[in-house]
């Protein structure tokens, strides 16, 4: 049946060149895609509305759901696992309620963030880095990931310049996960094992070194000083460097310190050649709701609109931190892609939880409403963007089905409050 | 029907300079004065209030990835700026949000308003990031938005250029990019000099080739001048010169001037682009030897790009002059990225300081520009927000140019090196009122195709703004008495009482749909996304927010 190519939503490559059927109202990914979206696709056209564990009706849901809401005083909105359209309603319902918003991959975005904010970074796109990069460095990353990263962005073609020569890349592989797995390239110049909280350092020492200071071994301990001096060589000889991490992976104390040193390298190496960071992730919506809570409120989420307008707390914000704190009275957690990515587990009495969710989700704890959703770019169309940021590629709906989207759930919970007992 | 008695006219698409004079609006037009039996709903006696077409800003980063970036970049300046949510009744809700130099986009929106604003054009949209910027457009309310798509340092159009594609073929890319990303212009930012520093270029000057493709800034400016003439685009090519900030660069900006070999051409935030290196500092005016050249080429129009003292960010596509003014970004962070194939971007913080000699001197260029080109349908009132300074500095930008004593006090206060550099002292011209109407309202209006807009005749629709006249003419325009947008009234002194969306405008120009095939196959070979996917549908283009498409029919002249 599929005559066309759909975007699929399951991870922050966004790779667009899916083909899609259905099949007794279910998606099948026909061609291209992973295992990833193969599962993913997969979704119940079908779901049951839930409310302290019974059965009920959608509409039962959504009036429970405002009745919760409009009691409580400071509702956390996190999840956030939806499309464009979806976190519009959110921050909507955010602003009405005096809410706080996070995503459910917020920790690993306020380590980019904190970076970003305070030096800002030279950073790079998909299909430059498929056009350009003659050096990869891949720091702390297992790129299984993102399934199709290498297909998608490191294949052999490319439109580099001919009189330059063939493209020739290069890869240079840091971490935890120095072996090149089936996916990796074999070819590596470098694998350097070391674990990932030690890459801070390593970064560092190569600055120094290119800064032309000595180094003390101390700071490269287990890693051979002659190594260093020949890994600098190669970076400065890239013709377009890229240095690629996933915040998610880097989950150790002061992780934003390690990027800090990477994107300070990048902006080194910069002043004779040309270099760029990849900062890897995107998934689960993040890149787009981060996007649009930019867009209209001026901060990338960790937000709170109070009645002086909104509020930023980067540290404070964060779902962990306002759930062990006892910050919010009620949360409301969405989340569309993926059906393991189940809510936090809050104390009902204190912080009551509403879960936009899958119509596949299954709860250890069910929350005290669930209210089942239609899967973006699977059950309907709309917007998404892609890791880089700078691509929002448009979602199709190659099986719709009967639910309501985030941004119909939302706004139903929205219209219904007023009405609601309190 | 609503009838607007008694105010002081000034309509310059119509010659109307102050006079006294009754408008009908019917059906969110302005129309005719009617039979003396018409039924008369409401009226509003103006009692001689100023009465102008709604403001026109052709040149506002108001909404893309380099604004967001900017936006993300600066939260301790969107802290002293923090805008809350209002209920307006029946006047609906206007959202939360910051201000100041990077504001959210549903501030943006009522700012301008505020201002009297009725339509802002971002100058800089990225085809690959097209679908983000419709979808900030989108969520900015009130004023109607359209975008110019950024052109001459991507690879496709440069693999055409260098391998001396017919012209016809580059006029068929350029009517694709307007269609696919639903433009209103095309813009060209440091003419294949983004893609150059991928190449580890740092400069690019207009005669020198490209490190890759070999073709010149000046045969990228002339291939493009060409095709958007060819295929009958109301906006002349709109040109962000090669050399930006550099000492020197008037000589640039006049050979690029030159490059368009007469078709039209629009050079934008000439201010950054007209300095000269005498002095001391190796940092001088040009703006007498820029101004008459746009004085003597009627091809050529212009935004200055005025600066004004205080904190503000620059939002540039130009990577490689934001990778070199990297130094100066106060505080000290900044961004620059290379995007997609397709262009790049730099944001770099900056303070402007009106005791620093060269802050100094580029407000006085600024201004010595504003006051030397004689024809203001031919000169823009910009400030590039929010590169110069942010867009509500307007009021104060205008009070500079219509009152000289105003000007001279300002002028005592700057950098005093700079101030004796500059004849900006001895400049006795002020601009009158009908001069403002043309550079923000008729002349925008008229370069932009926009032919209901940006003025007060019969059939044009009811973008009104009337002022209170007052000598501080910054009061004046910082807060209108009424803003009627399509007929509905939705500022009264200043705030808004009425939230409305805006259209959204884009040119719809006739071209070979064969060029899909060799973009199809390039995308397919290079790119990490499918040619369909980059294409933004009309039905998409309503569905990211704005509340109808206007589309601009153009009539191409044959190649």
């Amino acid at each position: 049946m599929s005559d066309s190519f759909v975007s699929c939503p399951f991870c922050g490559l966004l790779c667009d060149d899916l083909q899609v059927d259905q099949r007794d109202g279910r998606a099948r990914v026909a061609s291209a895609g992973c295992a990833r979206a193969a599962r993913l696709f997969d979704v119940p056209a079908a779901g049951q509305a839930l409310v302290a564990g019974k059965p009920v009706d959608t509409l039962a849901a959504i009036r429970a759901a405002s009745a919760l809401l409009k009691r409580s005083r400071r509702p956390l909105l996190s999840g956030l696992a939806c499309d464009v359209t979806g976190h519009r309603a959110a921050l909507a319902l955010a602003e009405r309620l005096g809410g706080v918003v996070d995503h459910m991959n917020g920790v690993a975005q306020f380590r980019n963030w904190q970076v970003f904010q305070d030096g800002g970074w030279m950073t790079t796109t998909l299909s430059e880095v498929r056009n350009r990069a003659d050096l990869i460095v891949l720091a702390g990353v297992d790129v299984s990931r993102f399934p199709r990263f290498f297909e998608r962005c490191l294949p052999p073609q490319s439109q580099q310049p001919s009189q330059f020569g063939d493209l020739q890349r290069r890869y240079i592989v840091l971490g935890d996960k120095p072996s090149p797995t089936a996916e990796q390239p074999h070819d590596a110049a470098f694998a350097i094992s070391m674990p990932n909280r030690r890459l801070g350092d390593f970064f560092l020492a190569l600055r120094a070194r290119l800064a032309g200071r000595r180094l003390d071994h101390a700071a490269i301990e287990g890693v051979d000083p002659v190594q260093i001096e020949a890994l600098l060589e190669t970076l400065r000889a890239a013709r377009y460097g890229v240095l690629v991490w996933n915040a998610a992976e880097l989950d150790f104390p002061n992780a934003d310190l390690t990027i800090q040193a990477m994107v300070d390298l990048v902006k080194d190496l910069n002043q004779s050649t040309r270099w760029s960071g990849l900062p890897l992730g995107g998934s689960d919506g993040d890149t787009s709701a981060a996007q649009v809570c930019t867009w209209q409120t001026g901060y990338p989420l960790r937000m709170a609109f109070e009645a002086g307008g909104p509020r930023y707390e980067p540290k404070l914000f964060a779902t962990a931190a306002l759930l062990a704190a006892g910050e919010v009275d009620a949360l409301v957690w969405i989340s569309a892609f993926d059906p393991a990515r189940t809510p936090p587990v809050t104390d009902p009495a204190h912080c009551p939880s509403i879960v936009l969710g899958r119509a596949d989700m299954v709860f250890a704890q069910p929350p005290e409403v669930f209210i089942p959703v239609a899967v973006p770019g699977v059950q309907h169309g709309g917007f998404l963007h892609r890791m880089d940021a700078v691509v929002a590629l448009p979602l199709h709906a190659p099986a719709p089905a009967e639910l309501l989207s985030v941004a119909q759930a939302l706004a139903a919970i929205q219209q219904e409050i007023p009405h609601a007992a309190a | 029907m609503l009838r607007l008695n008694n105010g002081r006219v000034y309509d310059p698409a119509h010659g109307v300079d102050g006079e006294l004079r009754d408008l009908y609006i019917e059906h969110g037009h302005i129309v005719a004065t009617p039979r003396p039996d018409a039924t008369i709903d409401s009226e509003i006696d103006l009692h001689g209030s100023v009465v102008m077409a709604g403001a026109i800003d052709l040149h506002t980063h108001i909404g893309g990835g380099k604004m967001n970036i900017a936006r993300a970049l600066l939260p301790e300046d969107h802290r002293r700026d923090p805008a809350p949510a209002r209920h307006l009744g029946a006047g609906g809700e206007m959202h939360a949000g910051c201000g100041h130099a990077a504001p959210s986009t549903w501030t943006t929106g009522y700012r301008y308003a505020e201002m009297g604003y009725t339509a802002c054009f971002e100058p800089a949209m990225l085809p690959a990031n097209a679908r983000h910027a419709h979808l900030e457009m989108g969520d900015t309310p009130m004023v109607d938005k359209g975008a110019y798509a950024m052109l001459g340092s991507d690879d496709f159009f440069l693999r055409l250029l260098s391998s001396g594609a017919d012209q016809r073929l580059i006029n068929d890319y350029v009517g694709w990019t307007l269609d696919s990303s639903q433009a209103m212009a095309i813009k060209v930012v440091n003419p294949g000099g983004i893609s150059a520093f991928k190449f580890n270029a740092r400069n690019l000057e207009l005669e020198a080739a490209h490190p890759y493709y070999g073709v010149t800034p000046r045969q990228v400016i002339k291939a493009l001048a060409r095709a958007v003439h060819d295929l009958g685009v109301a906006h002349p090519l709109h040109v962000h010169a090669s050399n930006l900030g550099i000492p020197g660069n008037a000589d640039t900006t006049l050979a690029t001037m030159a490059a368009a070999e007469g078709l039209p051409i629009h050079l934008t935030h000439i201010q950054f682009h007209s300095y000269g290196t005498e002095g001391e500092r190796k940092f001088s005016s040009e703006a007498e030897r820029i101004a008459d050249a746009i004085n003597r080429m009627t091809n050529v129009s212009a935004d200055v790009g005025q600066i004004l003292f205080g904190q503000t960010v620059t939002a540039s596509g130009d990577n490689m002059a934001q990778h070199r003014n990297r130094g100066h970004a106060s505080p000290d962070k900044w961004v620059v990225m290379d995007i997609e194939c397709d262009a790049g971007c730099g944001v770099v913080p900056f303070k402007y300081k009106d005791k620093n000699f060269v802050n100094a001197l580029q407000w006085a260029i600024g201004l010595e520009l504003f006051l030397r080109v004689t024809d203001p349908w031919r000169i823009f009132l910009t400030t590039d927000h929010p590169n110069g300074a942010p867009f509500t500095s307007y009021p104060h930008l205008i009070r500079l140019l219509m009152d000289r004593s105003f000007r001279n006090s300002k002028l005592d206060e700057i950098n005093a090196e700079a101030a004796a550099h500059s004849q900006l002292r001895g400049m006795q011209r002020e601009y009158s009122l009908y001069e403002i109407a043309i550079m923000t309202r008729a002349a925008p209006a008229r370069s932009l195709g926009l032919s209901d807009r940006g003025h007060l005749g019969a059939g044009a629709a009811a973008d009104i703004v009337v002022y209170r006249d007052d000598a501080d003419r910054e009061a004046m325009f910082a807060k209108p008495e009424y803003v009627f947008k399509d007929g509905e009234l939705i500022v009264r002194d200043g705030q808004v009482v009425k939230v409305v969306n805006g259209a959204v405008h884009a040119v719809k120009p006739e071209y070979d749909k064969g060029i899909e095939k060799p973009l199809k196959d390039y995308f397919d070979r290079y790119m990490t996304v499918k040619m369909e996917h980059i294409k933004l549908s009309d039905d998409e283009l309503c569905s990211c927010g704005a509340s109808k498409l206007i589309p601009h029919r153009c009539k191409g002249r044959s190649a």
